[in-house]
């Protein structure tokens, strides 16, 4: 009865249509994607990637590299893996983590937000299969579409410097991962991933991931860099055989996102969603009038960049913070939006920020580099205020300080011809004695895809000697050390002075 | 037909500049460098870093009776020579190269890539060659040692 039952849902959907229902409504019927949003956590954090629980065929040559990254991995020498100093996991790599991640929906683009290390991605869905690479990364570039409930994602462009798994399983760039995500009856999200890659495995595979939901589970602003330097993994791994627990929130934590329900059940006219990019290049940090003490710390820098050495500020250390959005962008930015939240995923200093609409900051605020942002809509501007910063971040590369008094409000308005304008006041009495004011115009962008900004901290150990830290905590734990001869050159984590 | 492609390429070239212009001033200060000087070494290519924020080429360079030295050459992120024409895979281990680049005023083998030439003729900008004016004086031009 029940297969019957299953066998006459198509055609009580097109019954649905002909009776003049909407497409629309139809489409709802039949494809959920609302089902898949929101936050999942790893049912576990698998360190090895099987083939359903059999070994992935590998080539002999591939093999032979997966027993050895296996040997180093066994004496504790991960530095075949990019994550080790806090470089991008890549796919599927980052889905082996142990860190929650929240899957977003705005208009053609779907987006993955991991909580490891601010990294997202995001998919253009219905979009045309993708054939121009412009250069491998990470997380490749992906194309989505739904095939009833199921999400079926397509994704090439794959670098070939990172490991599919934490032991080392190699790939060529010429990789290609097919994902189909769905929810499972018993309300868990399972990620079917296909590889193919014939430089690397002798025919496809496959490998089923699962991930459940957990109400205290948060995506945060998670800085890897400063985990390292805390002495800490760059990956945090659960003990093996248990479960992954959900990275609870702190306590000054706002509250999660509106839940994948109400995202979708209340829908209103997205003013700012979509893909943008600067109307034009150029400098965008106006001469800020400094107090004294500001005054005496950009004197300082310059001349220490006058004696030639090399600055180092929040930005080159990878840990730039939400002010490097609002002063150094010139790359693209993705806004998500729904009446609850928008977010905004920043390509280049890669940043994910949450805009929570109608809401106040929280009492005791968790200083952090993205600080706490609340939004409103005046008319047709939205008016962003930032408060809770942690006074690590610089306005440009002559290193203009901030403090935790760093106060930021931003307009963004949608200009008639359908641009955007954004307005950025910066105040922050303790450096600057009058707020700086940034004027910016932005426009629809002609791609189709974010690019993708992998920052790693990747000092050479020549520089060190020639370099000058504007802060100690922008000093990197990982550096390049070059390779005697013909040998290739490789990062070495320890203590750097 | 071929001046409609050099044209629409100067156009691209312009728009690059003014890309990168804005990107050396938003990254990090250029004072390591000395843009007031060009040196121009010839090796074979040892590796090939692209990676954020800085790429860089490293280049074993020999000379008649003196041991090989390892030049470090910065060319920018990846996101940057896309722009300018790149790929990953446009230099590889082993290509025989000429580079004009702008060098450290340290006195040490490194320095910014201006041009790089291959052995059939091809060439491929960096950072420096394809800005219209060096970046602002933050330092004083010291001599470098040693060029």
């Amino acid at each position: 009865m029940r297969r019957l039952a299953l066998c006459l849902l198509p055609l009580l959907a097109l019954q649905l249509a002909a009776c003049g229902a909407r497409p629309d409504d139809a489409a709802k019927v039949t494809r959920s994607p609302d089902d898949l949003l929101g936050i999942w956590v790893p049912d576990a954090a698998p360190r090895e990637l099987t083939a359903n629980g059999a070994p992935p065929p590998l080539t002999e040559d591939a093999a032979a590299i997966y027993a050895e990254h296996k040997q180093r991995y066994a004496a504790g020498d991960s530095g075949y893996d990019p994550t080790t100093w806090c470089a991008g996991p890549g796919l599927p790599r980052i889905f082996t983590m142990a860190y929650p991640f929240e899957i977003r929906r705005s208009g053609d683009y779907l987006a993955f937000i991991y909580g490891w290390y601010r990294w997202f991605r995001v998919v253009h869905l219905d979009g045309p299969e993708i054939t121009e690479i412009p250069t491998p990364t990470t997380l490749g570039y992906s194309v989505g579409r739904f095939e009833g409930d199921t999400l079926v994602i397509r994704t090439v462009g794959l670098i070939d410097t990172t490991v599919m798994d934490a032991h080392g399983l190699p790939h060529s760039d010429q990789l290609v991962i097919t994902e189909q995500l769905r929810v499972l009856p018993d309300g868990r999200l399972e990620n079917r991933m296909t590889f193919e890659d014939p430089e690397t495995f002798t025919r496809p595979w496959e490998t089923v991931l699962t991930f459940h939901r957990d109400p205290s589970a948060r995506v945060t602003d998670d800085v890897c860099p400063d985990r390292l330097a805390a002495g800490e993994p760059a990956e945090r791994v659960p003990p093996e055989g248990t479960t992954v627990a959900a990275s609870p929130a702190p306590a000054s934590a706002p509250a999660a996102p509106a839940s994948s329900a109400s995202e979708g059940a209340a829908p209103t006219t997205p003013r700012l969603a979509g893909l943008w990019e600067p109307k034009f290049f150029g400098i965008l940090v106006p001469e800020a009038k400094f107090s004294p003490l500001g005054q005496q710390i950009v004197d300082r820098n310059a001349k220490e960049m006058a004696s030639g050495r090399i600055m180092h500020t929040a930005w080159t250390s990878c840990r730039p913070g939400a002010i490097s959005t609002m002063t150094m962008p010139r790359e693209r930015i993705l806004v998500m939006e729904s009446p609850e939240e928008i977010t905004i995923l920043y390509e280049m200093p890669r940043m994910v920020r949450r805009i929570r609409m109608n809401a106040e900051h929280p009492q005791n605020l968790e200083p952090s580099y993205v600080g706490d942002s609340v939004g409103r809509w005046e008319g047709d501007t939205l008016v962003v205020d930032t408060i809770g910063f942690n006074g690590y971040g610089e306005l440009g590369a002559h290193g203009q300080p901030t403090s935790p008094q760093l106060h930021t409000v931003e307009r963004f308005t949608r200009a008639a011809d359908g641009t955007l304008d954004i307005e950025v006041i910066i105040t922050d009495p303790e450096y600057y004695s009058e707020p700086v004011r940034i004027k910016r115009g932005w426009k629809p962008s002609e791609s189709r895809l974010p690019q993708e900004y992998d920052c790693m901290e990747n000092p050479r150990e020549e520089d060190f000697e020639n370099a000058y830290y504007m802060r100690d905590r922008y000093r990197p734990v990982c550096a390049r050390v070059a390779g005697k001869g013909m040998e290739l050159s490789r990062m070495v984590c320890g203590k750097w002075e | 037909m071929r001046k409609i492609v050099s044209c629409s390429l100067r156009a691209m070239a312009w728009l690059a500049s003014a890309a990168v212009a804005a990107a050396a001033h938003a990254h990090h200060s250029t004072a390591e460098f000395d843009y007031t000087t060009q040196l121009t070494i010839q090796g074979t290519v040892k590796e090939v870093q692209w990676t954020n924020p800085h790429s860089y080429i490293q280049l074993i360079v020999e000379e008649e009776g003196k041991p090989p030295v390892e030049w470090s050459v910065e060319i920018g992120s990846p996101a940057i020579n896309t722009a300018l024409g790149w790929k990953k895979t446009s230099v590889k281990r082993g290509d025989k190269v000429t580079m004009l680049l702008s060098p450290a005023r340290n006195g040490k083998p490194y320095g910014t890539l201006r041009k790089l030439t291959f052995e059939d003729g091809r060439e491929l900008i960096g950072v420096a060659g394809s800005m219209r004016s060096p970046p602002p004086a933050l330092a004083p031009a010291t001599p470098a040692q040693g060029k």
